[in-house]
């Protein structure tokens, strides 16, 4: 079975992408080399009455998802990289080369590979429908396009819109590509192929009309087509590519280092510093991480936790009980899927500041045009704020999000009980309390689950489900079917206190408030953390959350887990001391305007000794491997089932670096022998539990020593 | 076949315009009444077969405003919506409307009210620069347009407030205050009878302030929502007769008695009321806040419209089987202070009963302790689409308080009709 069908009718053909037993098209090796052989036949048609070339798929809202990112993963050498890239890069110039007018007819996704064989042909149209998404988004895999999209793109499109396309994975509509240029027609869904065939024969015939260009205001023009515009543009983008990579990420620099150095000269250049570029990259361990990531998160969209086949109640109205930080953006978040929410709170000065910051989220979505002011004026509508349990009973899934107290949220569990139908699924968003405890004097505990967001609910792609002993598998199906509804990548965990993340973060944050402790300075300590890769410093972190928050959240993991969890006196002296954090403007440190200073309070408290020498890599060391073997235990537990649900869950809810690939992952990069041997060092010199290497991570550890 | 309930209602503060609502577009405060309303009767959207609400002047924005608010509120895109406009009694049309839709089996349960933004109506330009412009736009040459825009006169420019133009009869020429004004001197009504009418509003409105904090909403508004709305901001503390006798006279400055004062303010405001059949309300388990017992609509002169409540009570009267004398309680919603006494006059007459209903009796004095027991238009004000809907809100609570049997409910309308619904519990 082929990939590629060309059917040829008088003077013009179409060729038909549709991968045999697959529900997307990627252009694997097979692929290509079928293309080639098309090529061979159309470049001898073309000389002899073949006019036209149409390009397009048949798999409904898909054209061609990409390269097969398979392949680049297994590259060993960046020559062998360079030299696939220059394979695609000579297929897709015989494509250009072709004389026969070619236009890719793009019915959907349309990306990274796909993409460049589309810009290889001399026109594209797509449809008017919301599945066509075109762009280059390789670098969000450490990678850049690597078959001549830097070259072809910025030709067609102009630089400032090929820069944000491949830099910052720029993913354009129908829409937006016909006002860049990039496509020259839009045509219905259904009747693409042949707009497409009958546009394609004006060209031919020299009927056409004028090819729209991109509009382009006078700022842009300066910028793209003076050298002092284009110097400074160039200037800006490695300037903010810094920024959001950090130096973390190479490809977005790389990318750009490219286009500017061949920007303006002969395509055969441009296409060898190209596939160079791509080659450097492809190898990178940052590339490795990214695309194992990649994949771990596209598993975990779609990861059957529950049986197939389990029935899911529809959820068609929620009610949220708390309209504090996380209940008003959980509410935000509900109404931004148009599903209408009741927010509840015991007085309206909370709904008040709900409601201000939900409208405020919707308005910063419109400023960025993600949505138009109708969308806007909807949803934020659909919040309906109120005092009283009255709507409850009408709501089919409840959150319970009131303060982390559990006489308190015990209280409005047996509140909701009363006020709910009996089939309304109950969900508490705490963060370190287990749902046993909270829903203990409940007269049904099957239709209780826990649902942890994490802050702020509507950029945090991850919430954890958590299934207590009596949790039904319809309440855990409808919990997880109704966070993927709301954009979440979900991970289902077991009911122990603090559930993954926050366990594992914990123990890194506490970690760094002993180092405080021991007289290390702060800033150094979020540096550190920072230097990592981490995308907010431990002690930065404390004061975002709160201090009080976190003081809650640690002390209940310390009774929970006892001697390993202690609090480190310092976080307790600083709560004692009223320093809240960054929304007191005081906390570990002091905030001013837009800066901030360490706190110098802060040092005194503890009773801190003379400043010990702790070198900058044993303090790195106690703030992951502390992680390392929090997870270790959490997977001994059998809280997350396997290691990817730790890397995917402090990824995506504790911003752990996607380019180191999880927790888990990195640990077995540094290798788990040394990482345990270490431990054993600290347990030695400080004679804390907290060290203890755990017996799953030793054990992995010996496996990972044994040869394979 | 059974009667017509009303299962709750909610509204909106009524606000005077140009106020705490002045951003809240009328289709904002419709949804925010809807919503609540399924909230607090906990009814799954999915059950309402149609919203019909009242609105007098529709924002150019929202045509057909119910089905906007019915959008907004949650309630599902295959459920139906209309708008209804009757002027003044647009709120009353609208559950009626829905009394008559359950009646012949379209419906079995409707949301009816009304809603009004009276800060949102527009300026409007005249026909003049009207047809300029859309010439302008269909002109191909430059200097074709160059002639069209030289046609353009400073007066053009001027704007016409579409309230002013909406508030005058187009039949006869007046004014609404202008027609009260000749209901005042027809019937000889003083000065003083209409402010001591209007003091009497304000006291009873202010008094009430607890008691109608069960029917409205609160709503959150302004910069930040900061601003907490919970009460209607119409009724004034310390009104006194002497404040209300230093102003002047407004639609006839030189002789006349009407003054903004004595007549109803310019307000925003929203309700709704859920409405079904008894047998339905009860097989779905509700307690329903009463019953509409029977309805009727009269016309009369445009120039008299203030008379509408003394033809239509005795209709409506009619149609229930019942006298004046049963109601518990009255409501002639206050447009003007001088067109509710005219209309208590005119039921207490003889000449009327015997011109106009050739009925041998009067239809009978009111008590005014009986009337409009806890404010009306002139303290609470009068979003004219919606205050057909709360007065029938408003009285079945009050008949709940008081446990009273029947009531009955009407207003005069703009154009020269009245609007009644005698209510029963």
């Amino acid at each position: 079975m082929s990939a590629l069908n060309l059917v040829l009718k008088d003077t013009d053909a179409i060729l038909e992408i549709d991968q045999p037993g697959s529900k997307v098209n990627v252009l694997n090796a097979e692929t290509m080399a079928e293309l080639s052989a098309i090529l061979d036949e159309l470049e001898k048609k073309a000389g002899a009455g073949l006019k036209t070339l149409v390009i397009t798929s048949k798999k409904k809202g898909i054209f061609i998802a990409g390269a097969d990112i398979k392949e680049i993963e297994v590259i060993d050498s960046s020559e062998r990289a360079a030299g696939l890239a220059r394979e695609g890069q000579e297929i897709f110039n015989r494509l250009a080369a072709l004389d026969l007018v070619t236009v890719a007819a793009i019915n959907g996704v349309c990306m990274g590979g796909g993409f460049e064989l589309a810009l290889a042909c001399r026109h594209r149209v797509a449809s008017f429908s919301d599945k066509v998404k075109i762009g280059l988004p390789e670098v969000n895999l450490g990678i850049m396009p690597g078959w001549g999209g830097t070259q072809r793109l910025p030709r067609l499109a102009g630089l400032m819109r090929a820069l944000n396309m491949i830099m910052s994975s720029q993913i354009i509509s129908g829409k937006d590509a016909l006002k860049a240029g990039v496509v020259d027609r839009l045509f219905p869904e259904d009747a693409l192929v042949e707009g497409a065939a009958e546009y394609a024969g004006q060209l031919a015939a020299g009927t056409a009309g004028e090819k729209r260009k991109p509009k382009r205001g006078l700022f842009q023009v300066f910028l793209e087509d003076t050298l002092p515009g284009r110097s400074l543009m160039f200037a800006q983008a490695e300037k903010n590519a810094y920024k959001k990579t950090k130096g973390f990420y190479p490809a977005p620099l790389k990318a750009l280092e490219v286009i500017k150095g061949t920007y303006g000269g002969p395509l055969e250049e441009g296409l060898l510093a190209e596939r160079l570029g791509f080659g450097e990259l492809a190898v990178t361990e940052v590339s490795r991480n990214l695309i194992k990531v990649f994949f771990l998160s596209e598993k975990f969209k779609k990861y059957p936790w529950v049986e197939k086949g389990t029935e899911t109640a529809r959820i068609k109205k929620c009610a949220v009980a708390g309209a504090g930080i996380m209940g008003g953006g959980i509410a935000q978040l509900i109404s931004s899927r148009d599903i209408p929410v009741r927010l509840k709170d015991i007085n309206y000065d909370a709904l008040k500041q709900a409601l201000k910051t939900a409208a405020g989220i919707f308005k910063s979505a419109l400023k960025r045009r993600k949505l138009d002011k109708y969308q806007i004026e909807y949803k934020m509508g659909l919040i309906s704020p109120t005092i009283t349990y009255q709507g409850f009973k009408n709501s089919d899934l409840v959150v319970e999000a009131v303060v982390e107290d559990l006489g308190i949220k015990r209280k409005v569990f047996e509140e909701l009980e009363k006020n709910t139908r009996p089939d309304t699924v109950i969900v508490s968003n705490t963060s370190s309390l287990t749902i046993e405890k909270i829903g203990e004097n409940a007269a049904n505990k099957e239709r209780i689950a826990g649902l942890h967001f994490f802050n702020p609910v509507n950029r945090m792609p991850l919430v954890e489900v958590i299934r207590t002993e009596h949790t039904s598998a319809k309440t855990l199906a409808t919990v997880v079917d109704f966070s993927r509804r709301l954009g979440k990548t979900v991970i289902v965990v077991k009911d122990v206190p603090g559930f993954l993340v926050n366990r594992i973060l914990v123990s890194y944050l506490n970690e760094a408030a002993f180092l405080i402790e021991e007289g290390m300075a702060m800033d150094k300590i979020d540096s550190i953390a920072c230097a990592f890769g981490m995308p907010m410093g431990p002690i930065e972190l404390i004061d975002e959350v709160g201090v009080d928050v976190g003081c809650k959240v640690a002390k209940i993991l310390e009774t929970a887990y006892g001697e390993r969890m202690r609090v480190s006196a310092v976080l307790d002296g600083i709560k004692k001391k009223g320093l809240l954090g960054k929304k007191a403007k005081k906390g570990f440190y002091l905030y001013s305007g837009s800066g901030k200073t360490p706190n110098p309070e802060i040092y005194g408290l503890a009773g801190i000794p003379a400043k010990k020498h702790i070198s900058d890599e044993t303090a790195l060391k106690r703030l992951i491997y502390g992680m390392i073997n929090e997870s270790a235990r959490c997977l001994e537990e059998n809280v997350a089932e396997s290691p990817q649900v730790v890397d995917i869950g402090m990824i995506m809810g504790a911003g752990f670096p996607p380019f180191r690939g999880g927790v888990w992952r990195y640990a077995e990069s540094v290798g788990l022998a040394s990482i345990v041997e270490d431990l054993r060092a600290l347990e030695k010199e400080f004679g804390s539990a907290r060290f203890a290497p755990s017996a799953y991570l030793i054990k992995a550890a010996e496996e990972q020593g044994k040869p394979v | 076949m059974g009667r017509m309930a009303i299962v709750d209602g909610i509204r909106t503060p009524f606000v005077k315009a140009g106020t705490l609502f002045e951003d809240i577009p009328a289709q904002k405060l419709g949804a925010i009444c809807v919503r609540e309303l399924l909230e607090r009767t906990s009814l799954d959207p999915e059950l309402v077969d149609e919203v019909i609400l009242g609105s007098v002047c529709q924002p150019p924005d929202a045509p057909n405003i119910a089905r906007v608010v019915s959008l907004y509120s949650g309630i599902p895109q295959s459920k139906r919506a209309y708008t209804v406009n009757r002027n003044c009694a647009s709120g009353l049309e609208a559950v009626t409307s829905a009394c008559e839709k359950i009646e012949t089996g379209s419906d079995e349960i409707v949301i009816a009210g009304g809603t009004e933004s009276m800060s949102s109506i527009p300026l409007l330009f005249g026909k003049e620069i009207t047809k300029t412009l859309m010439r302008l736009g269909k002109a191909r040459s430059f200097f074709e347009k160059l002639h069209i825009l030289s046609g353009i006169r400073p007066s053009h420019l001027k704007p016409v407030p579409a309230l002013a133009l909406g508030l005058t009869d187009p039949v006869c020429g007046l004014n609404m205050g202008a027609t009260a004004e000749n209901l005042a001197k027809e019937f000889a009504i003083s000065r003083r009878e209409q402010d001591e009418m209007a003091l009497q509003s304000h006291a009873k409105a202010l008094a009430a302030r607890m008691k109608l904090r069960e029917e409205i909403v609160p709503v959150m508004t302004g910069t930040g929502f900061k601003t907490l709305v919970e009460d209607d901001n119409g009724p004034r503390e310390n009104q006194s007769l002497e404040s209300l006798a230093r102003l002047r006279p407004y639609f006839d400055r030189v002789s006349g008695s009407v003054t903004i004062g004595n007549s109803c303010q310019i307000t925003d405001g929203a309700c709704g009321l859920l409405v079904m059949r008894e047998e339905k309300a009860k097989a779905m388990g509700y307690e329903p806040l009463g019953y509409i017992r029977a309805f009727a609509y009269a016309g009369l002169d445009p120039a008299r419209m203030g008379l509408g409540p003394a033809y239509v009570i005795p209709a409506a009267l009619k149609k229930a089987g019942l006298a004046l004398k049963d109601m518990d309680l009255v409501e002639i919603n206050e447009a003007f202070a001088s067109q509710v006494i005219a209309s208590l006059k005119m039921l207490d007459s003889r000449k009327f009963a015997e011109e106009h209903l050739f009925a041998p009796e009067t239809v009978g004095g009111i008590d005014t302790a009986k009337l409009n027991v806890n404010g009306s238009g002139i303290s609470l004000g009068h979003p004219v689409g919606a205050t057909g809907s709360r007065l029938i809100l408003g009285t079945l609570n009050e008949m709940r308080r008081r446990n009273s049997k029947f009531s009955i409910v009407s207003l005069c309308v703009g154009g020269g009709q009245g609007g009644a619904v005698v209510l029963e519990r």
